[in-house]
């Protein structure tokens, strides 16, 4: 019988190793999806109300200002 | 517009003041020491006992590193009489079995001890006494001062929440509030990139070193070898290979390679495929969190005796949001001067407040969770006001908790800053903080500090739980020439040990085989015969966890030498909840409330994420009814399941052993057994008839209170016995015949 432990020496009972591996491999599951879904996505940055260096004080929002 | 006043020269000098205060702290802080302690020992410390144990046992709150503990026993002359190490069924108790017939003295029992959960090493030692207590023998705890390993904790700390909080404020507030199209690689200016880029080298090549740091004093500390030794010997090696230490390391070690593989790819993509730069980067913040729970499961919470598992997934949002709120502070101190250098005036207070406004509502989700989890945590050790003021853990939370309230209240002035509008009254705290730069490096320098304050809490020992001194059961009996005694330990519920000595007219009784068997009357349960090996010196061991739960317990011991009748020992107990090893602790009101505040803290956290996906959801009437339908379905039938499993269990508990009519009242001891055998044999006229093999082969599965119902009213081809015969007669008679099951062929 398959009775080979990934991680040998758990010390919070028999369901380490499986709870480990799980949680490693949703992260990077979820590592990979993030890449592929970042590299897909547009840069939805220069919104035409974004102020810039240019932009007065009057015309800003207050969490956007596109860095030159 | 906010006028950049320059700080006034008083606030300086309270900054480096306040600095070099906290600098002190955390020198003079006392670290290391071991998550683990003792729940139990046999015999306690300091124990005057009357005659020799057979054996010393100490439980631990959590299991041991069976190659590299250990537990010697010397006498007053500091002779070795004894060594032992982790049990082979218990990884969290330690024993040793002392020779027969140890004189009086005192004894002392020298632990080395390394935890499963952390790899901490500490020495202990315990003292007993044989006769009477003797002057001067005390035992005592080592707790070293271990830099190197505050040194490699801290580093590792630092070195990963700033890698977190880079990534992490790179994707949720520098690309969003500053991120534009015609900058390719990464869509922020290169030479903001190139500064966040080289801290992420940084705190890459400083994280590396600290694992390099780490296994090596793993290493030291399990060999108690210096560093010379540990490189040249491979000690290092072992303690990578052979411990859970060893396993979280690697995996630590492994995601810091792919993290850096993802970041050195990033710098491949910079020039050939720049529009890769950001998803390196975004993938990396989950690298980086899966890193920062390799520290969760090898944290205090790991060896909690409340809701392990729990305490491990708290600690991780913990750290997470530290390292997002902290870290993320670090990256801002580390990018906001390149990146804020080419504009001055408003456009320069546009661009800082752009980010502010972003990190700020990120560092407010971050610090709810922060609050909560760590007050969760917290309870997980600190059960009564004195554990905050008398121990070392205490003193090294409030350090911790002093240096965050410093970082709050930073934070809360940059929020009121940010936020003139609404905090007119706080204009003179706005004034303060005049430009943000100089109170945003104060804040990142607390940052860094609270970070390096939680790597000393993660090296300090618990509070220890008081504990009730709890004797072994302990009785001794006389069967005939026979002097029999039975000692059971822990003597609560649970795997026990029973260590039997046999003497006869003084002297130890060898080769003999030795029997042994739980019972409880009350439920007309009998557990197996188990087989007692012999030690040496009359001494006989067994173990086993028959005894489950509390009440009146017999338990049989059988005596059988070559060419001789077999002897009975009984011996009844009662066993009590509360002598069972503390193996995990019950929830208080406290526990349970701070766990509900942690979980509404992470949902408040997640309540924009929340938001957008609501905002997506189909919720046309027909929809949202066949999905409340479909949900109220799952939860009806998942009860209804569990309710039909633990019915079923309870009625296959019923039907096996169900609770007896009567009670067998008479203890099956030599007595009861000599007056069974003589009744048998004069009013129960069975043996010449044919049921009566059919009887005694069917023993093993025929309660008692069955044999008492074929003692008095017969059964199948067997006659009821002589109907003159009392209860306690009937009842003898049931001992006597149980005493067949053993005579069988």
């Amino acid at each position: 019988m398959w009775n080979v432990p990934v991680l040998a020496h758990g010390a919070l009972g028999i369901w380490d190793e499986v709870i480990f591996i799980s949680i490693g491999v949703i992260f990077l599951v979820v590592m990979g999806a993030a890449w592929l879904k970042t590299r897909a996505l547009p840069p939805e940055l220069d919104e035409p109300t974004a102020p810039s260096a240019a932009h007065d004080a009057a015309s800003s929002t207050p969490d956007r200002f596109r860095l030159d | 517009m906010m006028p950049p006043l320059p700080p006034p020269t008083a606030f300086v000098w309270i900054k480096r003041a306040a600095l070099a205060g906290l600098l002190l702290l955390l020198i003079g802080t006392a670290p290391v020491g071991a998550h683990g302690f003792i729940v139990r020992a046999i015999p306690e410390n300091r124990a005057v006992l009357e005659r020799a144990p057979a054996r010393v046992q100490y439980w631990f709150s959590e299991g041991l590193e069976r190659a590299f503990s250990s537990v010697t026993v010397r006498d007053q002359t500091g002779t070795v009489i004894a060594s032992g190490g982790v049990d082979d069924q218990n990884n969290a108790l330690m024993t040793a079995r002392l020779p027969a017939n140890l004189p009086d003295g005192a004894y002392v029992a020298e632990l080395r001890v390394a935890f499963a959960s952390d790899g901490h090493v500490i020495t202990e030692t315990r003292v007993f006494f044989v006769g009477a207590a003797v002057e001067g023998v005390t035992g005592s705890t080592t707790v070293r001062a271990e830099p190197l390993e505050v040194l490699w904790r801290a580093a590792s700390l630092a070195a990963i929440l700033l890698l977190l909080g880079i990534y992490a404020v790179y994707a949720l507030a520098l690309v969003p509030a500053w991120g534009s199209p015609q900058h390719p690689a990464g869509l922020l200016p290169p030479r903001v990139m190139r500064r966040l880029s080289a801290a992420a080298l940084a705190a890459l090549g400083a994280a590396f070193a600290a694992q390099a740091l780490a296994i090596v004093q793993q290493g030291m500390a399990l060999f108690n070898a210096d560093v010379g030794t540990t490189l040249a010997q491979g000690y290092w090696n072992i303690a990578r290979v052979g411990t859970r230490f060893g396993d979280l390391w690697t995996a630590r070690l492994l995601l810091l390679i792919l993290a850096a593989a993802l970041h050195g790819l990033s710098l491949y993509a910079w020039r050939a495929q720049p529009v890769l730069v950001r998803p390196f980067w975004v993938a990396n913040a989950w690298a980086l969190a899966l890193v920062v729970g390799t520290f969760s499961a090898g944290s205090h919470a790991a060896g909690s005796l409340l809701w392990p598992w729990v305490g491990i997934f708290v600690d991780w949002a913990h750290a997470l949001t530290v390292g997002l709120w902290a870290g993320g502070l670090g990256a801002l101190a580390l990018s906001l001067p390149v990146a804020l250098a080419p504009y001055a005036g408003e456009a320069r207070r546009l661009a800082l407040l752009a980010v502010l406004n972003r990190f700020s509502r990120l560092a407010a989700a971050c610090l709810g969770v922060v609050i909560a989890t760590g007050v969760y945590s917290a309870l997980n050790w600190i059960t009564t006001p004195a554990d905050l003021t008398s121990t070392a853990f205490g003193g090294a939370l409030g350090l911790k908790l002093l240096l965050a309230a410093g970082l709050v209240a930073v934070g809360a002035a940059h929020h009121i800053t940010l936020r003139p509008e609404r905090y007119r009254r706080w204009a003179a705290v706005a004034r303060r903080v005049g430009n943000f730069l100089p109170t945003l490096r104060l804040e990142a320098v607390l940052a860094a500090a609270v970070v390096v304050a939680a790597g000393l809490l993660s090296a300090t020992p618990v509070p220890v739980p008081e504990t009730t001194d709890q004797p072994p059961l302990q009785a001794q009996t006389a069967v005939e020439d026979y002097q029999v005694a039975l000692v059971i330990s822990p003597g609560g519920l649970g795997v026990n040990t029973f260590d039997i000595t046999l003497t006869r007219d003084g002297q130890p009784a060898s080769n003999r085989e030795v029997r042994l068997r739980a019972a409880q009357p009350a439920r007309d349960w009998r557990g197996p015969w188990e087989a007692a090996e012999e030690a040496g010196d009359g001494l006989y061991i067994a173990a086993s966890a028959d005894i489950d739960r509390p009440g009146a317990w017999w338990a049989l011991v059988d005596v059988i030498a070559p060419g001789e009748p077999p002897r009975r020992a009984a011996f009844a107990w009662d066993i009590r909840a509360e002598a069972a090893v503390l193996q995990s602790r019950p929830p208080t009101l406290l526990n349970v409330a701070a766990l509900l505040a942690a979980l509404a803290a992470v949902g408040w956290a997640f309540y924009p994420l929340a938001q957008r996906v609501y905002r997506r959801l189909d919720l046309r009437p027909a929809v949202v009814t066949v999905a409340l339908g479909v949900i109220f379905m799952t939860a009806l039938f998942s009860i209804i399941g569990v309710v039909v499993v633990q019915n079923a269990q309870a009625q296959y508990e019923a039907t096996v052993n169900p609770p007896p009519q009567r009670i067998n009242p008479m203890l099956p001891d030599a007595a009861s057994l000599a007056r069974g055998a003589a009744l048998y044999a004069r009013a129960c006229p069975w043996d010449s008839l044919a049921d009566h093999q059919v009887l005694i082969e069917r023993l093993p599965r025929t309660r008692d209170e069955e044999l008492f119902a074929a003692v008095s009213d017969g059964w199948r081809g067997l006659p009821a016995c002589d109907g003159r015969l009392s209860d306690d007669e009937r009842w003898d008679v049931v001992n006597y015949l149980r005493t067949k099951e053993l005579a069988r062929p």
